[in-house]
C-alpha cells in the first residue's frame, strides 16, 4: 500500500494532526502512574448468551472509573488496586452489583438478566448507564435497541429500523412511507449503511418502502450522524451499523409473526451449549401470490411481486481468547410482468448478499482484536422483451473487504483503538445487450473497478474528571484501476493497472467538559472523505440507481462538520435532554443536469455535474426511558443548500434534503402486563419540488417547463401512528407465547402530499385546451394486525 | 342454502386483502403557484431538405401559465403576429411571411392547413405561421440554418443544420407478437448506420387514412451510441396523437390493407436533445422522478429551430 500512501501523504500537511495527537497520548502516559490492573471480561444476556453491546460498566472505589462494552460485549477498564464496587446495567435488565477487589489483572465476565428490581443501590447502578448522555465524547450518536423499535407503530405492521431512525432529530424520510433516510442536510449515498459490517448498498425492498433488515435477526443498531469517529469512514453523513443476532447457545426458540402481507420465522439454539450458536431468520410477502388465483386465465397471469430476506448466522467460541462468527444475508425483490396479448414479459430480480467472517481475538486483558473479511454484492437485472426480441440489462457493486482492528485499554486514560481498512470495488453501470433474433447489440459500457483502503488511529482520553477527549485521524486513499479507457486522452489501462489516485487525511476531534454530574459540554470537528456515489435523478433512490467509483473525472466527496451541543440529565438521571448545533461543509457533490435524460448506452458518470454544499442546523431531543411513559421529542431546525455552476447559473438553492421544521414525538405506554401502546406523531416542513412554471405548445401538444430549482414546496407533513400490543397469556410457563399487534398508520387520515401531477389537453383546432394539477396522496388510514408468536425449548 | 366454495374464499379473500394493501392513491385539485411565472416566447421551426420535404416555417406562440382552460379566441391570441423571422442559409437571408390561416381564402388556408398538418374544416382559432413563401431558401444537406427572430424589443436566435440524409434500404412487415391479430402488423425497417459520424434520427409515421405525419409518444429519437456503424433493424411504431385513444393491446401496430407512410429523418445534436428531453420529460413527471428541463437551441426563448434530412417513405401492409 505504499504507493498510496506517497501518493496521498504527497503535499498534505500531514504532521500537524498527527503531531497534536501524539504529543496529548505521550504526555498524558508519562503522567501516569504505575501499579494499575485490570478488569476484563464479556457481558452477555443471562436467558440467551448473546453478547450485550454498550452496556455502563462503573467501578466505584476512590474514584469512579466507567466504560461500555463494545460491539462484541467486550468490555476492560484499567484501575489502580483497591476495593471498588462493580456496577453493570442495561435498559430493561435487572443490574448487576457485586464488591470486587482488584489486586491483579481479573477475568470477569458477566450475565445480565431482564427485568428490573428496584433496590436502592441497583437505582443507582441503573443510572449510571443513562449517565452517558453526559459522560461520553460522542455526539449526535444514538442507540436504538430493537425491542424499543418493536414497540412502535408500524405501517401493515412492518417493524422496520429504517423507519424507527427516521424518527430521531436531524434525520428525515426520503418520502411518505419510504425507508430511505436523509441525515443532517446530506443526500441518501452519504450513509454508511453496514450490517455486520458488511455494507449494503441498497437497503430498500419494494422501491423503498420497507427496509432490507428483517428486525427479528437484529439486536443492535447505532446511528452516528455526526462526530464519526475515525474508525468509520467512507461516507459524509452518517453510519448506521446494524448488528445480528448472534443466536441463542442456551436453548432452542422458534419465533415468528404472520402479518397482512408478509410472515417472519426465526429459529436460533445452541451448535455447542455455551460455546457455539446458530440463528437463521426469514421473511417473505405474499400478497400478490394470494392473487395468482384471481389472474389466472387473464391477460397478466405469471404477473408476480414479492421480497424476501434470509439472515443466517453461527459463531464458535474457542476458548476465551478465540471466537469465531461467520453472518450473512441474502435478500431479493423479484418483479415479474407478463402481458399475454402481445406476449410481452419482464423479469427484475434485485437484491443484496453479504458475508461476513470475523474472528475475535483477546490478546490480553488490555488488548481487544477483530478481524473480518466481508463479501458484499448487490445487483440489479432486467430481462425482458418480446417474441425473438430480447433486452438485458444489468448494473451492480462487488466488494471485497478485509479490516483489522484492535482497542486497546492501554491505562486508565487511555482507550486506543486502531486499524486497517481495504475493500476492492468492482461497480457495474447499467450494461445492456439486446438481440434481435441473430443480430446483437450491446452497450459496451465496462465495469469500474478501484481499490479503497484506510488506516486510522484514535484515543478516547479521559483526562480528568471535567474533560474526556476522543481524537483520531484516518488516512483514507482511493485507487481506480483498469481495465478502463480514459476519456481524457484515451490511454487504455490494462487490469490493475493504476489509473487516478485520491487521498484523504481525514482528523476528528470530540471534546467533553463535564460542567457538572449533570451537565456537559461537548464539540466536536470530523473531516470526511467519500469515494464511491450514488446519484438519483428521482425523489427517492430506485433499485436502477447505479453506484459509481471516484475515477479520473469524477472527484471524490469531501466534508467537515463541526458540532457542539449541551446535554443534561434531569430528575435523577430519568430524562435525558440534549441540544446540538452543527454546521457541515461539502465539496465535490454530484448531481444531474437540469436536462438530464437516463440513457443506458451512456456512462452516467458523463452526465454528472459538480457543486458545493453547505448544511446547518439545531436539533433538540429529549427522552425518559424509564417507568411506565417513555419515549421521546425530537425538533430540528435545519437548512440544507447546494450551488452547481451548471445548474442555476451556480447559485444557491435549496437542496432537495432540506426541511427546515422536522418534529417527532414517540410514546410508549405499559398499561398492565398484557397491554402495551405505543403512539407517534411526525411533522415536518413539506418537501420541496421544482414546480411546473408554465406550459408551451410544440407539435400541437402542451409541454411542461420549469421554474427554479427545489422552488416550491408541497404541504406540510404530519401524521399520527397507534399501536397496541395484546399479550393474552403473560405470565404463561407453557412453552408457546403468542401476542397481537394491532396498528393504525396515518390515524386521522391526513391527506400528506406524494407529488404533484399534471394533465394537459389541448386540441389545434377548436383550440380548446385544459390543464389539470392534482395532488396525489398514496397513504390513508392503514389498519394493520399482526400475530408474533414464540416457542421456547 | 348458498355454497361458497374454497376456491371462491380463496378468490374473496385474495381481492379483500389486495385492496387493503394496495396502496390507496387519493386524488384532490391542486392549484400551483403562478406568482414565478415569467412568459417566454416559444419558437418551432423547421427547415427540411430532401423527397416530401417541406419549405421552411416557424411558429411562434406566447407561453402560458397554469390556467384551467382556454378557448378558441385565447388559443388563437397565443400565436405572435407582430414578429419579424429572417434566416441565413450561408448565401442569403430570407424574410418569412406571416400567413394568419383564418385571413386566406378557403382554397390556400386548405392547402396550408394540408402542409402544416392541421384540419382547416374545423379550425376555430386564427392559427398563424411564418413561411418561406417562395421557397427561396437554400435548402440542402450539408448547409447551417441561422434563425433571427424580433418580437417587440426581444431578440431571440437559433442554428440548426441538415445533415447528411440516412435511407432506409429495407422493411418488412411481421405479425404482432402474442394473440394473433390477422388485421394488424408490426412494421421493421433496416438501417445501415455511417460508422464516421455519430448520428441521429427522428420519424413520424401517417396512414392512408390519417394523412398528418405525427411523432409516436413514447421517444421518437434514436441515436447510433449502441449500433454505430452497424445495419441494424428496429421497429417503427404507428404514431398516435397523445390525447387519442390508447389500447395497450394494438398500440404501435398498422392496418393491414393500408399503407404507413413514414417520415425518417436525420438530424444534428442539438435538435436530437430537443425531442430527446422532451420525450423523456413528457414520459417522466410521474411519482418518484425528478424532472428534465427541456434542452432548446433557442437563445432567448423556449422551443425548436430544427434541420430535417428527410427520407419519406410509403409501404403498403397486404391484407393476410
Amino acid at each position: 500500500m505504499g504507493f498510496f500512501f506517497r501518493d496521498v501523504l504527497r503535499g498534505t500537511k500531514v504532521m500537524n494532526p498527527f503531531f497534536v495527537l501524539f504529543s496529548l497520548f505521550f504526555l498524558t502516559t508519562v503522567a501516569m502512574g504505575q501499579g494499575n490492573f485490570s478488569i476484563s471480561g464479556y457481558v452477555k444476556d443471562q436467558d440467551s448468551g448473546e453478547t450485550m453491546i454498550g452496556v455502563s460498566i462503573v467501578l466505584v472505589g476512590e474514584k469512579t472509573f466507567t466504560t461500555v462494552t463494545n460491539h462484541y460485549g467486550f468490555y476492560s477498564l484499567t484501575i489502580p488496586k483497591g476495593e471498588y464496587q462493580l456496577s453493570v446495567s442495561y435498559v430493561g435488565y435487572e443490574p448487576y452489583v457485586i464488591p470486587v477487589s482488584i489486586s491483579q489483572n481479573l477475568a470477569k465476565n458477566i450475565q445480565l438478566s431482564e427485568g428490573v428490581v428496584i433496590q436502592e443501590v441497583i437505582i443507582s447502578a441503573d443510572r449510571e448507564e443513562r449517565r452517558k448522555n453526559v459522560e461520553s465524547t460522542q455526539m449526535g450518536t444514538i442507540e436504538v435497541p430493537i425491542e424499543n423499535i418493536k414497540k412502535l407503530p408500524a405501517i401493515f405492521g412492518e417493524i422496520d429500523v429504517l423507519k424507527s431512525i427516521q424518527l430521531l432529530p436531524g434525520v428525515l424520510s426520503s418520502g411518505e412511507g419510504n425507508a430511505g433516510f436523509y441525515v443532517r442536510g446530506g443526500g441518501p449515498d452519504q450513509n454508511l449503511v453496514l450490517l455486520d459490517e458488511a455494507l449494503v448498498y441498497n437497503s430498500g425492498h419494494m422501491l423503498g418502502f420497507f427496509s432490507v433488515f428483517n428486525s427479528d435477526a437484529l439486536k443492535n443498531t447505532t446511528l452516528i450522524k455526526g462526530g464519526m469517529p475515525a474508525n468509520f469512514g467512507g461516507r459524509l453523513s452518517s453510519v448506521l451499523d446494524i448488528q445480528m443476532k448472534e443466536g441463542n447457545d442456551q436453548r432452542y426458540i422458534v419465533e415468528g409473526g404472520i402479518g397482512l402481507i408478509s410472515s417472519r420465522l426465526t429459529v436460533q439454539g445452541p451448535v455447542v451449549k455455551n460455546k457455539s450458536s446458530f440463528i437463521i431468520s426469514g421473511r417473505r410477502t405474499y400478497i400478490l401470490d394470494l392473487v395468482q388465483p384471481a389472474l389466472k386465465g387473464g391477460k397478466f397471469e405469471g404477473t408476480n411481486y414479492y421480497f424476501y430476506d434470509l439472515n443466517t448466522k453461527w459463531n464458535y467460541t474457542f476458548s476465551d481468547k478465540d471466537r469465531i462468527f461467520f453472518s450473512g444475508y441474502f435478500g431479493d425483490d423479484i418483479l415479474k410482468f407478463r402481458q399475454a396479448t402481445r406476449n410481452f414479459y419482464f423479469d427484475m430480480p434485485y437484491g443484496n448478499k453479504t458475508a461476513t467472517l470475523r474472528w475475535n481475538h483477546l490478546f490480553n486483558h488490555k488488548m481487544f482484536m477483530n478481524v473480518s473479511a466481508i463479501y458484499n454484492d448487490y445487483r440489479f437485472t432486467f430481462t425482458g422483451g418480446q417474441e425473438d426480441f430480447v433486452f438485458k440489462l444489468f448494473s451492480g457493486v462487488k466488494d471485497w473487504n478485509l479490516k483489522a482492528e484492535v482497542e486497546h485499554y492501554y491505562n486508565t486514560i487511555h482507550t486506543l483503538k486502531y486499524g486497517a481498512n481495504y475493500t476492492y470495488h468492482t461497480m457495474t453501470p447499467n450494461t445492456a445487450q439486446a438481440s434481435s433474433g441473430e443480430v446483437e447489440f450491446s452497450s459496451n459500457l465496462q465495469s469500474k473497478y478501484g481499490h479503497e483502503t484506510a488506516v486510522y488511529f484514535l484515543d478516547d482520553m479521559k483526562l480528568s474528571n471535567k474533560w474526556h477527549v476522543n481524537a483520531g485521524i484516518r488516512l483514507s486513499a482511493f485507487q481506480q484501476t483498469g481495465p478502463y479507457t480514459s476519456k481524457i486522452d484515451f490511454k487504455e489501462y490494462g487490469r490493475l493497472e493504476s489509473v487516478k489516485t485520491y487521498g484523504g487525511l481525514e482528523p476528528r476531534l470530540s471534546v467533553n467538559y463535564r460542567i457538572n454530574k449533570d451537565l456537559s459540554f461537548k464539540s466536536g470537528v470530523a473531516a470526511t472523505t467519500q469515494y464511491v456515489h450514488l446519484v438519483s435523478n428521482s425523489s427517492s433512490t430506485l433499485p436502477a440507481d447505479v453506484w459509481v467509483p471516484s475515477t479520473e473525472t469524477v472527484k471524490p466527496q469531501r466534508g467537515i462538520q463541526y458540532a457542539a451541543g449541551i446535554f443534561k440529565n434531569l430528575q435523577n438521571d430519568i430524562y435525558e435532554i440534549s441540544f446540538e448545533v452543527y454546521y457541515k461543509d461539502l465539496k465535490n457533490q454530484i448531481d444531474y443536469a437540469d436536462n438530464y435524460v437516463a440513457d443506458i448506452s451512456k456512462d452516467v458518470e458523463d452526465a454528472f455535474v459538480s457543486g458545493i454544499g453547505r448544511a446547518y442546523g439545531a436539533e433538540f431531543f429529549i427522552k425518559k426511558s424509564k417507568g411506565k411513559l417513555n419515549g421521546w421529542i425530537g425538533y430540528t431546525l435545519s437548512k440544507s443548500e447546494r450551488s452547481f455552476p451548471d445548474i442555476e447559473s451556480g447559485r444557491w438553492y435549496p437542496a432537495v434534503y432540506d426541511r427546515p421544521h422536522d418534529l417527532s414525538i414517540v410514546a410508549n405506554y405499559n398499561l398492565s402486563k398484557k397491554w402495551d401502546f405505543g403512539a407517534v406523531f411526525i411533522y415536518g416542513t413539506g418537501k420541496l419540488y421544482t414546480p411546473v412554471s408554465g406550459f408551451f405548445l410544440i407539435e400541437q401538444n402542451l409541454n411542461l417547463f420549469y421554474g427554479p430549482r427545489n422552488s416550491a414546496r408541497l404541504n406540510d407533513y404530519h401524521r399520527l401512528d397507534i399501536s397496541a400490543t395484546y399479550t393474552p397469556r403473560p405470565d404463561s410457563k407453557r412453552k408457546f407465547k403468542g401476542s397481537w399487534t394491532f396498528s393504525l398508520y396515518n390515524t386521522y387520515n391526513r391527506k400528506n402530499p406524494f407529488f404533484i401531477n399534471y394533465e394537459t389537453q389541448s386540441d389545434f383546432e377548436s383550440g380548446k385546451t385544459s390543464i389539470d394539477a392534482t395532488q396525489i396522496t398514496i397513504f390513508p388510514l392503514i389498519p394493520s394486525i399482526t400475530y408474533n408468536f414464540k416457542w421456547n425449548d | 342454502m348458498i355454497k361458497i366454495k374454497n376456491t371462491d374464499i380463496l378468490k374473496y379473500w385474495s381481492f379483500v386483502l389486495f385492496a387493503m394493501v394496495v396502496f390507496v392513491s387519493c386524488e384532490e385539485p391542486f392549484t400551483p403557484d403562478t406568482s414565478l411565472y415569467e412568459p417566454q416566447i416559444v419558437v418551432e421551426g423547421y427547415v427540411e431538405t430532401g423527397i416530401g420535404s417541406l419549405p421552411a416555417y416557424v411558429f411562434l406562440t406566447k407561453s402560458i401559465p397554469f390556467i384551467a382552460s382556454i378557448d378558441g379566441q385565447d388559443f388563437g391570441d397565443l400565436f405572435v403576429k407582430n414578429a419579424e423571422v429572417s434566416v441565413f442559409d450561408g448565401d442569403q437571408t430570407v424574410q418569412f411571411t406571416a400567413l394568419c390561416l383564418q385571413d386566406l381564402p378557403d382554397d390556400i388556408k386548405k392547402k396550408a392547413g394540408e402542409l402544416l398538418g392541421i384540419n382547416t374544416d374545423s379550425l376555430q382559432s386564427n392559427i398563424c405561421v411564418y413561411i418561406d413563401l417562395a421557397d427561396q431558401l437554400i435548402r440542402a444537406e450539408g448547409r447551417r440554418y441561422d434563425l433571427t427572430v424580433k418580437v417587440d424589443d426581444q431578440i431571440l436566435t437559433a442554428t440548426t443544420t441538415l445533415p447528411s440524409g440516412v435511407d432506409l434500404y429495407d422493411f418488412k412487415w411481421v405479425e404482432p407478437a402474442g394473440l394473433a391479430i390477422d388485421t394488424m402488423a408490426e412494421l421493421r425497417v433496416m438501417v445501415e448506420d455511417p460508422a464516421e459520424e455519430a448520428n441521429f434520427y427522428r420519424y413520424l409515421t401517417a396512414t392512408e387514412r390519417d394523412r398528418q405525419f405525427i411523432p409516436p409518444p413514447f421517444g421518437s429519437v434514436i441515436d447510433d451510441a449502441i449500433f454505430n456503424g452497424k445495419a441494424f433493424e428496429i421497429p417503427l411504431q404507428r404514431a398516435q396523437r397523445r390525447n387519442g385513444d390508447f389500447d395497450p393491446d394494438t398500440f404501435g401496430l398498422y392496418v393491414r390493407g393500408d399503407s404507413a407512410y413514414i417520415k425518417w429523418c436525420t438530424i444534428d445534436k442539438a435538435h436530437f436533445d430537443f425531442w430527446n428531453t422532451r420525450d423523456y420529460a413528457a414520459a417522466n413527471s410521474g411519482s418518484f422522478s425528478s424532472y428534465t428541463r427541456v434542452t432548446s437551441n433557442i437563445q432567448g426563448g423556449l422551443g425548436i429551430w430544427g434541420g430535417y434530412t428527410v427520407r419519406v417513405y410509403r409501404l403498403y401492409c397486404p391484407p393476410k
